[in-house]
């Protein structure tokens, strides 16, 4: 992983690629690799379709080697949603292929003069970038089943749906899993729509022949990983909840916590939600013949994702994420399991983040154009913005757009994106993040990862108000580092509560980069990171105005506990203060 | 109403299940039902005294306690009253889950929806209350509640039974009605409305003599 591989889409003479050394850029993955690149070569400017933008994928500094959990990705660029930078992480095993054949970033740069779509080969051999407008307006699973046929079941496939073709500002990019099935999506902040700018239907990854990366003191690495896949195994989250009851594991207790954002974010509860509860999903999927537990790529020990089946024992979707389940189910009142199964296998193959798509059709559920619990209506309007029709275009290009167009005041977006699905009145300290992280509205910007451990920035008593905003603070510097390794924000747990899980992942580390890792390196990394992030959006034009949750959590109190969002401006402005 | 279970008492609905049909009753468990205990104590009084819960099991395994939805940070100090609702579950995935925890390191976090602590009456006075479990610990204490019986609101039991998948019926080995054996799909058919119907499980292999009832 010693290089990076730039295919300049704009070129005269067509596509051209061109290997580089990694430069100035040596020693950085995932998150890291992409932020430096995007803060140092994309003029803050630009315009997100335009050719000066850039789409950087990057495999994090551990993917491609035997260090579990290590199969994530980061997809970076300037974010069509957003106007800032973004990076959006994902699973499968596009991460483990790529960093195989040895790229530490794809860059691909410019944009064709015209309309035709191309599809690249990368391999041990080289890359080769070929039109093929056949692919067009396909949908992501038809487009992994026609590529099966031509290079085989073991190649991983990054690709665009109709929604990124489209240029949707909601437009994923999806990476195949383990079935090579188009499951795992880079999903926030329309890193689809740029993908599709650059006219790059799909990448495709083969790295027969490629050995696995090897650590630089391979028996402490394998020391350090045994200790680690031990400690992940023991612990009730990563060895029993989550492949018990996936992420929706967590639906009834955000539900019961009254932080369930439901319909639009009116209220924090939400009745139907014992029957779309993780509970509910793994005994509808055990029912049905699909898998439970399952890994989104190889290497997964956690095993938090799993196959839900329909009534008939087919194959629907990959076990939908708490995530989703909120977005398409509570916040649209809908409590079918399998209505929201639909949902999400509908946003895989058109390309398009969940989050946005559930966010944006509450929207339009509040405007009153359909009633909140109706799942067919919900159904039908994912299928405008699949068809690319006037009203899919303007779902398609997220919340914040919707709510402009139809006149809708509660419209739960910071810096243009979607809010996930834990309601900021209730956890107050997951609003701070949601406002000031670079990323706009984003959960896993300040993950619960390491930051108590590594006593990232000092210590917090957590017993005083401006608590919030320093474990905010230290909860988005550790995420960025972890971000930047490659590995599962899941790990989390287990390195939280387990201190000899902890080491044994410092220890991991350090072996495979031959470098002795201490816990000021990792916080570090992480300002480093944040650093790019907000310089770049400071010279994109924002201010403290965008780091702002929207007024009406400020002023409508949230059922059942009544509370709002009481974190003063002045105190949201002291988050990158360090 | 079934005019055929016309009575003047809550309805006492008995289920003979296949021990791997159990887990399905975690749904239903989630959405609470009711005990008759003593009231005005701590919510560990009422876990390791009252009910059996092991301490161990109680400091280590339940690490988010939820009573009236508030989050409880102290098991000793949280008291319960007439009327409260307990909701108890494993520890949670993500920052929301890990705000959530009881005593976490992250409870500032939440603090706006945290429990405040009360105080304990000695008037032993009894009272109705309700109890959530969710996840793992909906499938560890999940048993023992459903096989002494519990009190659900006939609300939810009507619609636990129509969404059950199809399975459960070819483990559910007999059932009964306020002592009378009956067809086991035909409890999928009743309404219970805002009534409250006692619920108790049996398990048992199923064996040639026992095939189930599916009238």
């Amino acid at each position: 992983m010693d290089k990076i591989l730039r295919i300049n889409m704009g070129d005269e003479n067509g596509p051209k690629a061109i290997e580089e050394p990694l430069g100035d850029y040596a020693g950085l993955g995932g998150r890291g690799m992409t932020s430096a690149i995007i803060s140092k070569e994309v003029p803050p400017l630009c315009h997100p379709l335009g050719k000066d933008n850039k789409l950087v994928i990057a495999p994090g500094l551990l993917s491609g080697s035997h260090a579990a959990q290590s199969g994530r990705a980061s997809v970076g660029c300037k974010s069509p949603l957003t106007g800032g930078i973004k990076e959006a992480n994902v699973g499968g095993q596009g991460a483990q292929v790529l960093a195989r054949i040895g790229y530490a970033a794809i860059v691909l740069e410019g944009k064709p003069s015209d309309n035709t779509l191309y599809k690249a080969v990368i391999n041990k051999d080289g890359v080769e970038i070929t039109p093929d407008n056949s692919l067009k307006m396909m949908g992501n699973y038809d487009l992994v089943d026609k590529l099966k046929k031509e290079y085989g079941d073991k190649v991983a496939c990054i690709s665009i749906g109709p929604a990124g073709e489209m240029k949707m500002a909601a437009a994923s990019v999806a990476f195949t899993d383990m079935e090579q099935r188009p499951t795992r999506h880079a999903g926030r902040g329309g890193v689809g729509a740029v993908m599709g700018a650059k006219g790059v239907k799909v990448i495709i990854l083969d790295d027969t022949g490629m050995p696995t990366r090897s650590p630089k003191d391979q028996e402490k690495f394998k020391a350090a990983n045994k200790a680690f896949v031990q400690g992940l195994k023991k612990h009730p989250i990563t060895g029993e909840g989550l492949p018990s009851f996936g992420t929706n594991i967590l639906t009834n207790v955000i539900n019961e916590a009254g932080a369930l954002p439901t319909h639009n974010f009116k209220t924090g509860r939400f009745d139907g939600a014992g029957n779309i509860s993780g509970e509910t999903q793994s005994e509808i999927m055990k029912a049905r013949g699909g898998m439970v537990a399952h890994g989104c790529h190889k290497g997964c020990v956690i095993r938090c994702s799993g196959i839900y089946n329909d009534k008939d024992g087919h194959y629907v979707t990959k076990r939908p994420e708490y995530e989703t389940v909120w977005a398409h189910g509570g916040n649209c009142g809908i409590d079918d399991m399998d209505a929201i199964a639909e949902l999400d296998r509908m946003d895989d193959d058109y390309g398009l983040d969940t989050i946005e798509m559930g966010a944006t059709i509450g929207v339009v559920m509040e405007a009153g154009l359909a009633k909140f619990g109706d799942a067919q209506a919900a159904i039908n309007l994912l299928k405008e913005v699949g068809k690319g029709t006037p009203m899919g275009r303007i779902l398609g290009s997220g919340a914040a757009v919707t709510g402009k167009v139809f006149g809708v005041e509660r419209v739960p977006v910071v810096k243009g994106q979607a809010l996930p699905a834990y309601d900021p009145r209730s956890v107050q300290g997951i609003g701070v993040t949601y406002a000031t992280s670079t990323m706009g509205a984003d959960h896993t910007a300040g993950y619960a990862v390491t930051a108590n451990v590594l006593n990232v920035g000092g210590s917090v008593d957590p017993l005083k108000p401006e608590g919030q905003v320093e474990l905010s603070r230290n909860l988005q510097i550790a995420t960025a580092a972890i971000d930047a390794t490659g590995m599962c924000l899941f790990i989390a747990f287990a390195v939280l509560d387990q201190p000899e899980t902890f080491d044994a992942l410092v220890d991991m580390i350090s072996a495979f980069t031959g470098q002795n890792l201490t816990a000021d390196d990792v916080t570090e990394l992480g300002k480093n990171i944040l650093s790019f992030e907000r310089d770049f959006n400071s010279r994109a034009g924002f201010t403290a105005k965008d780091d702002r949750l929207p007024d009406f959590f400020k002023a409508e109190a949230l059922p059942p506990h009544n509370v709002i969002f009481e974190v003063r401006d002045e105190d949201l402005d002291q988050v990158y203060n360090w | 109403m079934n005019p055929e279970f016309k009575h003047n008492t809550i309805t006492k609905i008995s289920l003979t299940v296949k021990p791997d049909r159990m887990s399905l009753f975690s749904t239903l468990l989630g959405q609470g039902f009711s005990l008759k205990i003593r009231i005005g104590i701590s919510v560990r009084d009422l876990l390791c005294r009252q009910i059996g819960v092991g301490a161990d099991y109680l400091d280590q395994r339940i690490q988010t306690i939820f009573l009236d939805g508030k989050v409880v940070d102290n098991a000793k100090t949280a008291v319960i009253r007439q009327g409260s609702t307990l909701a108890l579950s494993a520890a949670m995935p993500g920052l929301a889950g890990a705000t959530l925890r009881r005593g976490g390191a992250y409870a500032a976090m939440r603090s706006q929806i945290s429990h405040k602590n009360n105080t304990v009456d000695d008037s032993a006075e009894t009272g109705t209350v309700m109890l959530k479990l969710f996840n793992l610990v909906a499938l560890e204490l999940g048993p023992m509640f459903l096989k002494q019986g519990l009190y659900i609101h006939g609300k939810n039991l009507e619609n636990f039974f129509q969404r059950i998948p199809d399975y459960f019926w070819d483990g559910c080995l007999a059932a009964e009605i306020d002592g009378i054996s009956q067809g086991a799909r035909k409890i999928s058919l009743m309404e219970w409305g805002q009534e409250q119907v006692f619920l108790k499980l049996k398990t048992k292999e199923e064996t040639q003599q026992q095939k189930p009832d599916l009238s």
